[in-house]
């Protein structure tokens, strides 16, 4: 089955500066593709490229839909009215001086006014809008000027939905529930869409495959449980959230290399996920430890100090520090999960009870376990 | 004035209204629509133009637009009847040419028509209509436009459907300010020979020395002008849109060569007859006429309106400042009075404003040496009405609303929290507005000074009324002798006047290109 | 930050109170509705011979207002007009004070000042009739221009103009008012264009062949032979008195008063002597242009060249009682519309 998309390695400079480079997605009918990453790492900019605002330095992307496939190259740009793609903008921009319907129907021109208005009315039935249809838009809620930003978006029925930050503006408490409903929508319609968001959570929830950005790089594309269980990178890792970063030292070398950390050496088994080169550079190593992978270890001495506490729904969640700090090994930021209160500053002995451990080499020499 | 217009004696009335008081009030809507329509013919495209194009010196035309406003209308006035008359330059020159004897030979227009005055008076005025629509364009949501793409309309369509309905407020309100700067101006309509409501204020006053028929007639053109602020605060009134990211980013429309050449024709075309070919005509005049002892004399004359303007811009800034800071700080439904009645002034000419002035401190001025001399001192004169005061007051009263206007701008710009945070850090309200309010607005603070100080610079009738013994200024000089017919010895002051319009124009660029 | 606003502040005060020097010399304040370049000589004269202060301010419109509101407390000692009604005007509005002395009496003819002596004429300026002098000498009657021969012949500068309305009130005068009216109507369907700009504007279009006669002053005449540029224009036209065959050429003055209230009445009185002078009367004309209103003194050479006139005797109090009639037929005739 051809992709509805394939972006084909993309590259944007923007005043100088390489702001996407070797970019490469395609995305199967359907599909919905949330990009994450740090502030600044691109994944706006991707997304005005594709919707034609901003015009690509290199690479192709290219749109299938069932009638024809569009190509967009540097030798053939075509403008934003043509691509056939929709978006959802952050502040939704709503035409503040059309009414709810007059905005719908502004993708509509082209149609006969029957169509239009039924189409208009359907959306309006589909998205709970019939009774703000001759309000502006400075006249509704934000979850409502949401509603009419996708309404509008729909209405011409693009092959492609793209959404920038949709959820930012959403009270948090409605905000689960908002995705669920919109996500379901957009199965339903079995629209394509990319969404972009600086939130974890949004991605986990939103999407069917997840992409993460940094400084203008794809870093890894996959499934959410994918990327979960195995970060290809130190950043993805990072910026998701995954566990915290313990410091290690290699021990040996060699074909099942050892290391030790300031919570002992540790056996288990080393998947070195990034391609670490153990051999040349093997300083800043870390491995990803999950909270929950960790136990206390009665028998062994205390190695670290309860720094901080905090209550959740299984109890309690510690940051630790390591008792040495003048180690290059040290930490200060481990996070761990227990049953049993401690008091802050108490002393413990921890143990990794982990099966196997992923290895990376920290991009950021100062920065430390998260 | 209102009351005074009471005691109008009806028989004048309805003499003027027999006879010539239509055609006065037909004029006059004629008029202000003409202008009002060619300030839009003007303005905005070349506003768009300049903003959404990719127009060949698109930075240059940018601040070179707006030079006519450093240009009294007056001057322009007094320089084109002159050029286009049958007895001006232009015509001797066609007729030198083409061996025509008479006017029966050939057509040329008649610039001294109600069609010659609206052009003149539009190339004068169409700056604040492109200055405004201008900044509105830069200042939508570039999303919006985005928004219209996706949705299928091309660059030409979102113009029209998004962009230009966005702008429209800021239309309405400079369409307003040229609208009542039309109405109030006499010296200018008079060149041209156009009998207006303003002729006829001045017929009654003067010739029929009915002064309380004169403020009903005037009262009239107030309710002209009211008719015309409301209705733009009615148009506005169903619009609210912040943007929160300004468009200057955009792509801009690429412009066939044929569209560049047209473009570029039309936009030189109004720098050209708005402000250079006047200002070279005064400048020929200088050379011709100039000679030292005139530059001596204008140098007291200078200092006099650079002392006036520099006060009336002084107090309006802080008025205007005073009066928007408890706008905003003070949130009860009257808050909003002070605000409207002071941005009327502007629309009340300036000799009829002189008037009220007199009628305003002549009392207060009698009431003081009254009582000097009750308590036997020496009378101290008139300290209000025959001073310098009395000028200074007038042009705050007049200049108010360009001050209000840019101050509020300035203001609304400032994000409400700020409004908060400082007394959540315990800072008093007063101090947070030297600390917070007062730094945030330094721009427009300056900007309102100075477009104030220029205006006052200007502004003719009401100086000419009040000012008190052996005081002239520049403009009322260059009045003098354009009444004479003898602009050429004036032409020296006359560019001092544009110079010190020119100010605040370049400064305002500056800072635009420095944000 | 409170420091800086805070001087600003002193700083405008200081200021303001610097221009508002208020004096206390040996002065006499003047309110102009002339340009103040045409009397100031006059004036350095009179301080030259007196030691009195002369101050002025210069305006034309509002200056009867600004007088009335000042009330009693109003600086003003004497006040210059340009014209007939103006005098009429403050005279009726009550703003002026009789004043006599045996020099103003003697210099000034009954018809040129006021009967109860609270105004006086200082010059009188002719309404003339301008020709093309590619016409050849002509005989003008004011009655004339409303001849059908002048059709699209004829330009003029604003009818509500005081130069014109004091015409037109000679012409009630002599006429009566349907008669005027008549020749308003028959004079504007006579005009070249609609009435606009001023006299010397009239003189130019004559030069430049838009029309053949114009309703100009005197004075004008002078001036423009002096100016470089307008010489051309003047040399076009021939300054015709009309009405020599009968009651003679319409005069109007320019002229001063003694205001109700002035403050230095004994230097006022002073000041008007010194204007009725012969030296000051041949000096006033001479910088005008105009003529004296003194008998004997003699116009400047170039005024006295363009020949003895004879001049309406009508008196201006007269002229002045048909001034709102005037405007009133104006506005009937849709003169400037």
């Amino acid at each position: 089955m051809t992709p509805l998309i394939k972006i084909k390695n993309l590259a944007v400079e923007l005043q100088q500066k390489v702001i996407l480079s070797q970019v490469n997605l395609s995305l199967a009918k359907g599909e919905i593709l949330g990009l994450v990453g740090p502030s600044g790492c691109g994944k706006t900019t991707l997304l005005n490229t594709l919707a034609g605002f901003i015009d690509q330095n290199a690479g192709t992307i290219t749109i299938n839909t069932d009638a024809k496939a569009i190509n967009i190259s540097v030798d053939n740009m075509l403008p934003a009215e043509q691509r056939n793609i929709g978006m959802i903008f952050q502040d939704y921009a709503l035409f503040p001086h059309l009414s709810v319907s007059d905005n719908i129907r502004f993708g509509l021109k082209k149609l006969a006014k029957t169509v239009q208005e039924k189409r208009c009315q359907e959306l309006l039935n589909l998205l709970e809008l019939a009774d703000f249809a001759h309000r502006y838009p400075h006249q509704l809620s934000g979850g409502q000027q949401q509603r009419v930003a996708i309404a509008r978006a729909l209405a011409p029925q693009p092959s492609l939905l793209l959404l920038d930050e949709p959820f930012s503006n959403i009270d948090a408490r409605l905000r689960h529930e908002l995705m669920l409903e919109i996500r379901q929508l957009l199965k339903r319609l079995n629209m394509t869409a990319i969404f972009v968001t600086h939130n974890k959570d949004e991605v986990f929830t939103f999407a069917d495959k997840i992409a993460v950005m940094d400084s203008g790089k794809v870093l890894q594309v996959g499934t959410p449980a994918e990327v979960c269980q195995q970060p290809n990178s130190w950043q993805v890792a990072d910026f998701l959230q995954l566990g915290s970063w313990l410091p290690v030292a290699l021990l040996s070398n060699g074909p099942a290399p050892s290391i030790t950390s300031l919570l002992g050496n540790l056996e288990q088994q080393l998947i070195n996920v990034g391609n670490v080169s153990l051999l040349d550079d093997s300083r800043h190593l870390q491995v990803l430890v999950q909270a929950n992978a960790m136990s206390l270890s009665p028998t062994t001495s205390n190695n670290v100090i309860v720094e901080h506490i905090s209550v959740t729904e299984q109890g309690y969640h510690y940051l630790l520090r390591s008792i040495i700090q003048d180690s290059p090994l040290a930490f200060r930021q481990l996070s761990f999960n227990s049953r049993e209160l401690f008091a802050l500053g108490t002393e413990l002995a921890i143990k990794i009870t982990a099966e196997h451990l992923l290895l990376y080499q920290a991009a950021n020499e100062t920065r430390n376990a998260e | 004035m209102l009351l005074a217009s009471l005691n109008a004696s009806n028989e004048l009335f309805s003499h003027l209204w027999a006879t010539v008081l239509p055609e006065y009030i037909t004029n006059t809507l004629l008029l202000a629509l003409l202008v009002a329509l060619l300030t839009l013919c003007f303005g905005v495209p070349a506003a768009a133009l300049v903003s959404q194009t990719n127009l060949v010196m698109a930075k240059q035309l940018r601040w070179l637009l707006m030079l006519p406003l450093a240009m009294p209308a007056y001057l322009v006035a007094y320089l084109y009847t002159d050029l286009f008359d049958y007895a001006g330059p232009v015509q001797r020159s066609l007729r030198a040419w083409f061996g025509w004897q008479s006017p029966d030979d050939y057509y040329f227009f008649d610039i001294r028509t109600i069609g010659g005055a609206a052009i003149v008076i539009a190339l004068v005025l169409f700056p604040y209509v492109y200055m405004l629509t201008r900044t509105a364009f830069e200042q939508q949501d570039r999303n919006l436009l985005r928004a219209s793409r996706l949705l299928g309309c091309d660059q030409r369509q979102s113009f029209y459907q998004i962009a230009l309905p966005l702008a429209r407020p800021a239309i309405a309100v400079s369409l307003t300010l040229v609208v009542m700067e039309t109405l109030a101006d006499f010296a200018t309509v008079q060149y041209f020979a156009v009998n207006t409501l303003t002729t006829a204020v001045y017929d009654t006053w003067l010739g029929y020395s009915d002064l309380a028929a004169a403020n009903a007639l005037a009262s009239v053109l107030l309710l002209f002008i009211l008719f015309v602020v409301v209705a733009e605060q009615r148009a506005r009134a169903g619009q609210r849109h912040q943007s929160s990211r300004p468009n200057n980013q955009q792509q801009r429309k690429q412009l066939s060569i044929m569209q560049q050449l047209t473009a570029s024709l039309f936009c030189w075309f109004l720098v050209l007859a708005g402000f250079l070919l006047p200002l070279v005509l005064l400048l020929i005049m200088v050379v011709d006429y100039a000679d030292y002892s005139q530059f001596i004399a204008l140098l007291s004359t200078g200092k006099n309106s650079i002392e006036i303007a520099f006060y009336s811009a002084t107090i309006a800034t802080i008025i205007a400042l005073f009066l928007a800071l408890f706008q905003r700080l003070h949130q009860s439904r009257s808050r909003k009075i002070p605000l409207q009645i002071t941005s009327f002034g502007y629309a009340v000419p300036g000799t009829v404003l002189a008037m009220a002035m007199l009628a305003t401190f002549g009392p207060i001025d009698h009431l003081i040496n009254d009582l000097a001399k009750a308590l036997d001192l020496k009378a101290p004169g008139l300290l209000l009405s025959g001073t310098v005061f009395a000028i200074v007051f007038a042009f705050v009263v007049r200049f108010s609303a360009i001050a209000n206007g840019t101050i509020n701008a300035g203001i609304g710009q400032i994000p409400k929290s700020l409004d908060f945070a400082p007394a959540s850090l315990g800072v008093a309200m007063v101090p947070a507005i030297f600390r917070v309010h007062l730094p945030l607005l330094k721009s427009s603070i300056l900007v309102a000074w100075l477009l104030v100080f220029v205006e006052a610079m200007k502004e003719l009738p009401a100086v000419l009324l009040l000012r008190p013994f052996n005081f002239e200024t520049l403009s009322t000089q260059v009045f003098q002798l354009i009444s004479d017919e003898r602009l050429e010895q004036g032409a020296l002051g006359a560019v001092l006047i544009v110079l010190f319009g020119l100010l605040p124009i370049i400064l305002l660029n500056r800072q635009k290109d420095s944000q | 930050m409170f420091n800086r606003i805070g001087f600003y502040t002193l700083l405008l005060l200081a200021l303001f109170a610097t221009s508002m020097n208020v004096a206390a010399t040996e002065e006499v304040n003047v309110y102009s509705y002339r340009q103040p370049f045409l009397v100031q000589p006059l004036f350095d004269k009179f301080t030259e011979q007196t030691g009195i202060k002369v101050q002025v301010v210069f305006a034309k419109k509002g200056m009867a207002e600004r007088l009335a509101r000042e009330g009693e407390y109003s600086p003003a000692d004497i006040l210059l007009t340009t014209d007939i009604s103006r005098l009429i005007e403050l005279h009726d509005m009550g703003l002026l004070q009789p004043a006599s002395s045996p020099e103003l009496s003697e210099a000034i003819p009954a018809q040129f000042k006021a009967s109860d002596n609270t105004w006086y004429g200082l010059t009188t300026r002719v309404r003339n009739i301008y020709s093309a002098k590619r016409l050849g000498k002509i005989d003008f009657n004011y009655e004339d221009l409303a001849d059908e021969k002048w059709r699209g012949k004829v330009c003029t500068r604003s009818g509500k103009h005081p130069y014109n309305v004091a015409l037109v009130a000679a012409m009630i005068a002599e006429h009566g008012e349907a008669k005027t009216l008549t020749w308003l109507q028959q004079l504007k369907a006579n005009l070249a264009r609609k009435p606009q700009g001023s006299d010397r504007a009239q003189v130019q279009a004559i030069h430049q062949q838009l029309c053949d006669v114009s309703l100009g002053n005197s004075y004008y005449f002078g001036n423009m032979l002096k100016d470089a540029k307008q010489k051309v224009w003047a040399d076009a036209v021939y300054i015709n008195f009309p009405n020599q065959n009968n009651r003679g050429a319409h005069v109007n003055i320019s002229g001063m008063a003694m205001a109700k209230y002035a403050p230095n009445k004994a230097n006022a009185l002073a000041l008007m002597n010194f204007l009725v002078s012969e030296p000051a009367q041949h000096m006033y004309a001479e910088t005008n242009m105009e003529y004296p209103v003194r008998p004997g003194v003699q116009p400047s050479k170039l005024v006295a060249s363009w020949g003895e006139f004879k001049a309406d005797d009508l008196p201006l109090e007269a002229l002045a009682a048909h001034r709102k009639s005037a405007l009133k037929l104006l506005d009937k005739a849709k003169f400037d519309l």
